[in-house]
């Protein structure tokens, strides 16, 4: 009997594939295999005969049982493996199209600052491309007659109409809109005509915005001014005014940096004077508060307007302004 | 505008800073100043010379010469200027021995132009006797005209002088005499037509004039200060208007046609031939100053060449008159003529100031034409001239609005030295009169005195200090939150953002069959391709296709945008728009029109393409389709004619963003997810094969109902056994009830009934 069983162990050892396992199975384990037939005379034997044998073909079920699981484990595991094996596949080539797109390097910037000044609870407004001269001139005043005009060369259109030279008439409007107080800026397009070269084009972006309140100083918008560019520039930055002209600030600034590059001590960029030129700001001027529709003796406040297209250009040192215009994905798609 | 140092420090006392440091002093108080630059750079080495022989230079036209060096002995030379002769007196400069035409030359002998005391280059400079002392090199600073343009005061050297003189705390000097003005009572009237036009006309009469070169200092001057010199007379009315910015003009009278001089608007079909020769047609808009007989100068802007000072001159009419700023300005633009006269005018230039330049003139005339003499009094119509009120200074609004305590002695002392006139109405409440140089534009409120102060005082000596503000949330457009979306979105689907001009040429417009009457026009391109505004994003798309094209097989871009309308009788519409275009040079264009679809598709999910009845003329007149969402049509859905992109293929979709949004359906309230489940049956319908799937669609839902769930499409067939020309198009059709499991008969009898109404209205169904 014990042979018997030996022998049955060898063939599931022995057995060269998951069918031959199969086969044996059947042959040892199934209902007319080897166990089987050894409880077929179980009524024949005595009683502790039949106690023996049928701890005998206890024992061989879980022998064999076992072997035979071992075996169609160790089967299975081969034929995943060789499965698996098969499905190799090359990693290291390109996903199918599309890429991720990218988005204009403008837009970045823009919606950066966007996002730092609603940090700091101001609403962003939109306005416009297309101006009446009351809004891009009248209102800021800048009357008619004005020489200020001649410092925005002006695409004019059918109707009296124009592009606008700034986004300032969206403060108009925001001022009109909002009354105060008031914190908001006009981030967009404008357009100048000018002659395109590396550093002039007749389309960029700015953003310019203002901030209506009581009792609003210059103390106020220096530290203003001076927070703003720290987080603008990612590190402590040092700001001075000196007087600038604008017909609607008074008093009006030109506000400079300290040299990023050479922080201070002249180099090429500054001129070696050791400052930059950034951005033109001043207290609002009364007049253009009264002509919004706001009280100048009760609320007065600071603007400032941003060279969007130049703090991109600072940022990735882009040396010639019209790649950001061409659309050429050579350039895009490095943002 | 160039200041020269030297000029300066003639009126501000005991001035000892160096020019670098008063560039500075100026950008940081007054204007922005561009650079320093040395004029006359030889001379502070120069000294007059006196030739003592010349000798020829064998094969050489230069000569070599001794000369009488003054503090550096007699030097020998070589000269090359015609003029090279023994006794004339030159002037010399000493340089260094350089070997010249085989000899020795110890210095050099310099031409007006080498020295740039004069633009002559012609030959060395002569001297003549009395030898007048050589002028000292000038340090000249530029102002940026951008930021002096409501400074009409600081169009001349005088009005610079008095910004130096109190920042640097130094007294400063009057160059005018007033007592040099003789009483009223000229041999020539003025006649004024409109004195809003014309404030003020001041004139003297001279006789016995000299017309000649000026002297060297004079000349000196006004190269030092980037004019020309022409000849004394002329040069005086420049070099007064450089001091002063006073312009003036100078009338040989002679040449003039009576003794009454006009100032009024031109006639209709008045011409002048103006000093630079060219001539101008006139229109009564403009201001002209005439004689009898006609125009004589364009009022503010220029003098005429007729009535010109020439070198038979002996007489002249000397103006010095005031004019509006906008008119000149208005003029100046006109004729498209900006002259150093019309730049001041237009800034709005003090009507007190035209006899001051006068009283100037008195004084130096004598010195560049010996002998002159006056003839009679002054002639000076003008309009009365109100003073400006007196502003009240609240000095503790003054010290608010600057964020920084305030003595009020400094407030006092700094207005003082701009010669605003202070005195105190009340403890901490100053009367501020203005002066009338100041008062013609610039100064007339409390916040322009702020910056009087602020400047002088030093924005640099005010502490940063955080506003105090009100604690609310900002207000945020939501069409802005929305466009960050689409453009985050469209550029998370493979597409990269473009940003194209808003012009186009009429040309580009022609050619993708854009109506060119529907754009805004505008008047003053200044380039080719700028004539048209953009009323699509294509014809900017179309360039960016057509460039990448060549460096790229397959690509993605997408703007977003403004199209700009034109309106009869009202302001053009702005309209914000998508356009996302897909280009292949490879395949059928299939997989890129598509690929556009299912990017509409994730901004109006559930958008539905129609067939266009009349496609345009830049698309693909067999695939092109109006995209309809929520009942609206949203956009289109086109690929580009091969006739504009010639290679590969080309699609675009395009969205109107406004109607995008407006649409969004409000986020709806959470369904309860069914229980029991739908059940699906699949309908065909055979149809002819360019019969629109949405159609079919549209015809199942009708028939349908309320009954069906979705309907979707699933997949088209064409071959056997179908006609040639037709199509089976199946769907999916899931249909429930609400609350119960739908029997198999209840939706045998639904299919059927679908199937009626189908073939009912003309439908084959493959069943």
């Amino acid at each position: 009997m014990q042979e018997l069983i030996d022998n049955a162990l060898v063939r599931i050892g022995s057995a060269a594939s998951a069918e031959e396992l199969e086969t044996v199975r059947v042959e040892v384990l199934g209902r007319k295999g080897v166990l089987t037939q050894l409880s077929k005379d179980m009524g024949k034997l005595s009683h502790e005969e039949r106690a023996a044998r049928g701890k005998f073909i206890n024992a061989s079920k879980e022998a064999l049982e076992g072997a035979w699981q071992s075996r169609k484990d160790a089967f299975e595991r081969e034929a995943l493996a060789k499965r698996l094996d098969a499905e190799w596949l090359d990693l290291t080539i390109p996903a199918p199209q599309p890429r991720l797109g990218t988005l204009h390097p403008i837009t970045k910037i823009q919606w950066e600052i966007e996002d730092l000044f609603r940090s700091m609870g101001f609403s962003v407004l939109d306005g416009p491309e297309v101006e009446t001269e009351f809004h891009n001139f009248d209102a800021l005043n800048i009357p008619g007659d004005h020489p200020a005009r001649d410092m925005q060369d002006t695409f004019w259109l059918d109707g009296g109409y124009l592009l606008r030279t700034h986004t300032s008439p969206v403060q108009v409007r925001g001022m009109e809109k909002l009354g105060p107080p008031l914190r908001m800026i006009a981030p967009g397009r404008v357009f100048r005509n000018e002659s395109v070269d590396a550093s002039h084009e007749h389309t960029f972006y700015q953003l310019e915005g203002m901030m209506i309140d009581r009792n609003v100083s210059v103390g106020n918008l220096i530290y203003f001014m001076k927070t703003l560019l720290t987080s603008i520039f990612h590190r402590e930055v040092t700001v001075r005014l000196r007087p600038g002209y604008f017909p609607f600030v008074e008093p009006g600034f030109e506000l400079d940096i300290s040299c990023l590059i050479c922080g201070g001590t002249g180099c090429p960029v500054c001129k070696q004077s050791g400052w930059v030129e950034l951005l033109p700001c001043g207290l609002v001027n009364p007049h253009v508060l009264k002509m919004s529709g706001i009280d100048p003796n009760k609320w007065n406040g600071f603007a400032f307007g941003l060279g969007l297209t130049r703090l991109v250009m600072m940022r990735y040192a882009i040396d010639d302004i019209r790649w950001l215009q061409s659309g050429d994905l050579r350039f895009l798609r490095q943002f | 505008m160039k200041f020269s140092s030297n000029w300066i420090r003639e009126f501000v006392e005991g001035l000892d800073l160096p020019a670098e440091s008063l560039e500075r002093l100026i950008t940081m108080k007054t204007a922005e100043c561009e650079g320093v630059e040395t004029v006359g750079a030889l001379l502070s080495e120069a000294t007059p010379a006196r030739v003592l022989t010349v000798e020829p230079i064998e094969g050489s036209h230069n000569v070599k010469a001794t000369v009488e060096a003054g503090r550096y002995g007699v030097r020998t030379v070589v000269c090359g200027a015609p003029n090279c002769r023994p006794g004339i007196t030159t002037v010399y400069v000493p340089l260094g021995v350089k070997v010249v035409s085989g000899i020795e030359s110890n210095g050099m002998l310099a031409s007006g132009a080498e020295l740039e005391i004069t633009k002559d280059h012609a030959g060395i400079i002569e001297l003549t006797e009395p030898l007048p002392p050589l002028p000292s090199a000038d340090s000249v600073i530029e102002i940026d005209n951008k930021s002096i343009t409501h400074r009409p005061d600081l169009w001349g050297h005088y009005g610079m002088a008095r910004e130096v003189a109190a920042i640097a705390g130094k007294p400063l000097r009057d160059p005018v005499k007033m007592d040099l003005l003789p009483k009223p009572g000229s041999p020539v009237q003025v006649e004024i037509e409109d004195l809003a036009l014309c404030p003020r006309y001041s004139a003297l009469v001279f006789e016995n004039v000299r017309v000649m070169p000026s002297p060297l200092w004079l000349q000196f001057r006004l190269i030092a200060v980037g004019l020309n010199p022409i000849n004394n007379i002329v040069d005086l009315t420049n070099y007064i208007m450089a001091e002063l910015a006073q312009p003036m003009h100078a009338f040989d009278r002679a040449k003039l046609a009576g003794d009454t001089i006009y100032a009024r608007p031109a006639r209709a079909g008045e011409r002048i031939t103006a000093l630079n020769d060219e001539a101008y047609e006139l229109t009564p808009s403009t201001v002209v100053i005439a004689d009898a007989a006609g125009p004589i100068a364009i009022a503010g802007v220029i003098g005429g060449r007729d009535s010109a000072i020439s070198e038979g001159t002996t007489s002249i009419v000397l103006e010095s008159a005031n004019f509006q700023a906008a008119s000149v300005r208005k003029t100046s633009s006109a004729l498209k003529l900006r002259t150093d006269a019309s730049m001041r005018f237009e800034k709005a230039q003090d009507p007190h100031n035209t006899v001051r330049a006068l009283a100037r003139a008195l004084e130096l005339l004598p010195l560049i034409s010996p002998g002159i003499r006056l003839v009679g009094g002054l002639a000076d119509q003008m309009r009365a001239i109100t003073e400006a009120a007196p502003v009240l200074l609240d000095l503790d609004w003054l010290a608010r609005k600057l964020g920084r305590e305030l003595e009020p002695k400094a407030v006092e002392g700094i207005l003082t030295s701009l010669e605003f006139r202070v005195a105190q109405v009340k403890p901490g409440v100053l009367s501020v009169g203005i002066p009338s140089w100041r008062a013609t534009k610039d100064v007339a409120m409390a916040d322009d005195l702020v910056e009087e102060v602020g400047r002088m005082i030093g924005y640099d000596s005010i502490t940063p200090t955080p506003p105090l503000v009100p604690c609310a949330p900002s207000y945020d457009p939501p069409e802005r939150e929305f466009l960050r979306g689409v453009k985050r979105q469209v550029s998370a689907q493979g597409y990269s953002e473009v940003s194209n001009y808003s012009f186009v040429s009429e040309e580009e417009a022609r050619k993708l069959g854009l109506a060119v009457d529907d754009h805004v026009r505008v008047l003053n391109p200044i380039a080719a391709g700028q004539e048209l505004l953009r009323t699509s994003l294509l014809p900017g798309l179309c360039r960016n296709i057509i460039e990448n094209a060549k460096y790229s097989e397959q690509f993605r871009l997408f703007e977003v945008g403004h199209e700009i309308h034109r309106v009869d009788g009202a302001k053009p519409v702005e309209k914000s728009h998508l356009m996302a275009a897909i280009f292949s040079r490879e395949g059928d264009g299939r997989e890129g029109l598509f690929e556009l679809k299912r990017v509409a598709e994730g901004l109006a999910p559930g958008v539905r393409a129609h067939a266009v009845a009349e496609p345009r003329e830049w698309e693909h007149p067999a695939r092109c389709a109006e995209l309809w969402w929520n009942g609206r049509a949203i956009g289109r859905l086109s690929e580009i004619s091969p006739r504009i992109i010639e290679e590969g293929r080309a699609a675009v979709v395009d969205l109107d963003l406004e109607l995008l949004r407006e649409l969004a359906p409000a986020p709806a309230s959470y369904r309860p997810i069914r229980k029991v489940p739908g059940s699906a049956f699949d309908l065909s319908i055979i149809t002819e094969a360019r019969r629109a799937a949405v159609d079919l669609e549209l015809e199942i839902r009708r028939f349908a109902g309320e009954l069906a769930e979705s309907v979707e499409y699933v997949r088209e067939y064409q071959g056997a056994p179908l006609e040639p020309g037709q199509k089976s198009v199946s769907f999916r059709v899931v249909v429930t009830a609400a609350d119960r499991t739908l029997s198999s008969a209840e939706i045998a009898e639904m299919r059927a009934r679908l199937i009626d109404g189908l073939k009912s209205s003309g439908f084959d169904l493959r069943i």
